[in-house]
């Protein structure tokens, strides 16, 4: 039943721009270090020692924004999908469950995120490549810095899909994302237990490790209170 | 003109929007009592605290919220069929985008005086003793203000070229993120509309001129793409088909 579900959300996602912004957003992420790098390589690279490690610090400063932002616009469009057209009723009338067609919805956003996170690692690297920053080139933490802070994200995937399906107006989900992305460019200043501060891969301990799982168990919870709530609310 | 103003207050009412302008002093607040650095300037305590909100405010929080106040007020018409019965009334298409347009700039002037609220109430509660520096204040406040004109026309465009929120809103963030570089240039952070917000809010710049900005910058660079958003805009409502 899920795997029809998906098909179904994917179907219905076509030609709303999802895969254009699944590529655009890490492509933008690294773009901006493009100009960066282009219009003053000579300064950054006197910046610090270690070229790879800096360089991917200065990628990483953008990521976890893109994210956010990226994630308040694709639970947005994909909760207006069927706002618009009132097309909740007609979904939840056909032989599904709520719960799988939530869940569904979480999957094919999830999925597109971690494809963009594939992305980002590569433009990365590409470009990481084509800068010439050395022999060695880090792919743990080139690892790390593509993929923890999608995990760490991933409450704030759960909260905004939430927010987004039961809002019947759509500003307050897109007002929450500004929000969120306010407290992620303080994330410096935030305490450990804001979720938005997650994907900045910043805590007490200096472990991003911790974020990612932290994102990963904290994501499932709130995926698990969204999915709850939408199941007992009444659909229109 | 009068009545097309009235009637689209009467919708605004209705809608989630004293929420979201709520939201401008709440991320003052956050922002003045979070982010606080160690003082080590010398001079005007209230300084540094308003630097420090300034930035995220006016690099970010302004020129994105601004956008979701633009879609907001183009909800009711794109819900079920409502271009048609706004322009069915006897009103032209003209009259109707300025007044969209003039009672957004209204709704963003409230907005930044609640900010103001929100810098005072900072100040209050870390109990600066220091002269509370007006002049600055308002020179930021009123020049944010002023840079938010041309974003907001293109919001409006963006807003009612597409129904859903989330397009509009994409345009802005495409266009917001890179400030957060162009401002640390000092060859394209002067060019780039969507850092005059900050150039404008910035304390620090040139005290002597009206705003922070010279006024061949702000007569250029923000009149220039005010004209050529807001133009735009009106040209393309004129032949929306709906």
């Amino acid at each position: 039943m899920l795997r029809q579900l998906l098909v179904a959300d994917f179907l219905k996602i076509k030609r709303k721009g999802f895969w254009l912004l699944t590529f655009l957003g890490p492509l933008g992420v690294v773009a901006l270090q493009m100009v960066n790098y282009g219009l003053r390589k000579d300064y950054l690279l006197q910046q610090s020692d270690n070229d790879w490690e800096y360089y991917l610090s200065n990628v990483h400063s953008f990521t976890p924004l893109a994210l956010i932002l990226g994630i308040a616009i694709f639970t947005s469009i994909i909760a207006n999908i069927e706002n618009e057209t009132n097309a909740w009723k007609q979904l939840v009338s056909l032989p599904v469950s709520k719960m799988s067609v939530y869940l569904s919805k979480f999957t094919a956003l999830a999925s597109l995120l971690l494809v963009s996170s594939i992305l980002l690692m590569v433009f990365t690297l590409l470009f990481g490549v084509f800068l010439d920053l050395g022999e060695e080139i880090p792919y743990v933490e080139l690892f790390q810095y593509s993929f923890y802070p999608y995990f760490a994200a991933l409450p704030i995937l759960s909260l905004q899909l939430w927010i987004a399906i039961v809002s019947k107006n759509q500003g307050i989900p897109i007002t929450t994302g500004v929000l969120g992305v306010v407290f992620a460019y303080s994330a410096y200043y935030l305490p450990d237990w804001m979720i938005w501060k997650w994907p900045s891969l910043m805590n007490a301990w200096g472990e991003p490790v911790v974020n990612a799982l932290l994102g990963v168990g904290l994501g499932c919870v709130l995926y698990l209170v969204g999915m709850f709530d939408f199941v007992r609310r009444d659909v229109k | 003109m009068r009545y097309i103003l009235q009637s689209e207050w009467y919708k605004l009412r209705k809608s989630k929007i004293i929420f979201i302008i709520f939201t401008s002093p709440l991320v003052g607040l956050f922002l003045g009592l979070t982010t606080q650095l160690v003082n080590e300037m010398e001079g005007n305590e209230w300084y540094l605290s308003l630097f420090t909100m300034n930035v995220t405010y006016a690099l970010l929080f302004l020129p994105l919220i601004t956008g979701v106040l633009a879609s907001i007020i183009c909800r009711y018409e794109h819900q079920e069929g409502g271009w048609k019965q706004l322009l069915a009334l006897p009103v032209t298409r003209g009259k109707v985008f300025v007044a969209k347009y003039v009672l957004l700039m209204f709704l963003v002037l409230f907005m930044q005086l609640l900010y103001f609220v929100a810098i005072y109430l900072v100040g209050w509660i870390n109990g600066f003793t220091d002269p509370f520096p007006m002049d600055i204040v308002w020179k930021s406040i009123l020049g944010g203000w002023v840079a938010t004109f041309p974003l907001v026309a293109l919001q409006l465009w963006m807003s009612i070229l597409f129904k859903s929120f989330a397009a509009p809103f994409t345009v802005n963030v495409i266009f917001t993120l890179p400030t957060i570089l162009a401002v640390n240039s000092e060859k394209f952070g002067p060019y780039y509309p969507w850092a005059q917000p900050f150039a404008m809010m910035n304390v620090g710049g040139n005290v002597g001129d009206v705003f922070f900005i010279p006024w061949e910058q702000l007569l250029t660079v923000v009149g220039g793409s005010f004209l050529l958003f807001f133009i735009g805009g009106y040209m393309y409502f004129q032949r929306k088909p709906v």
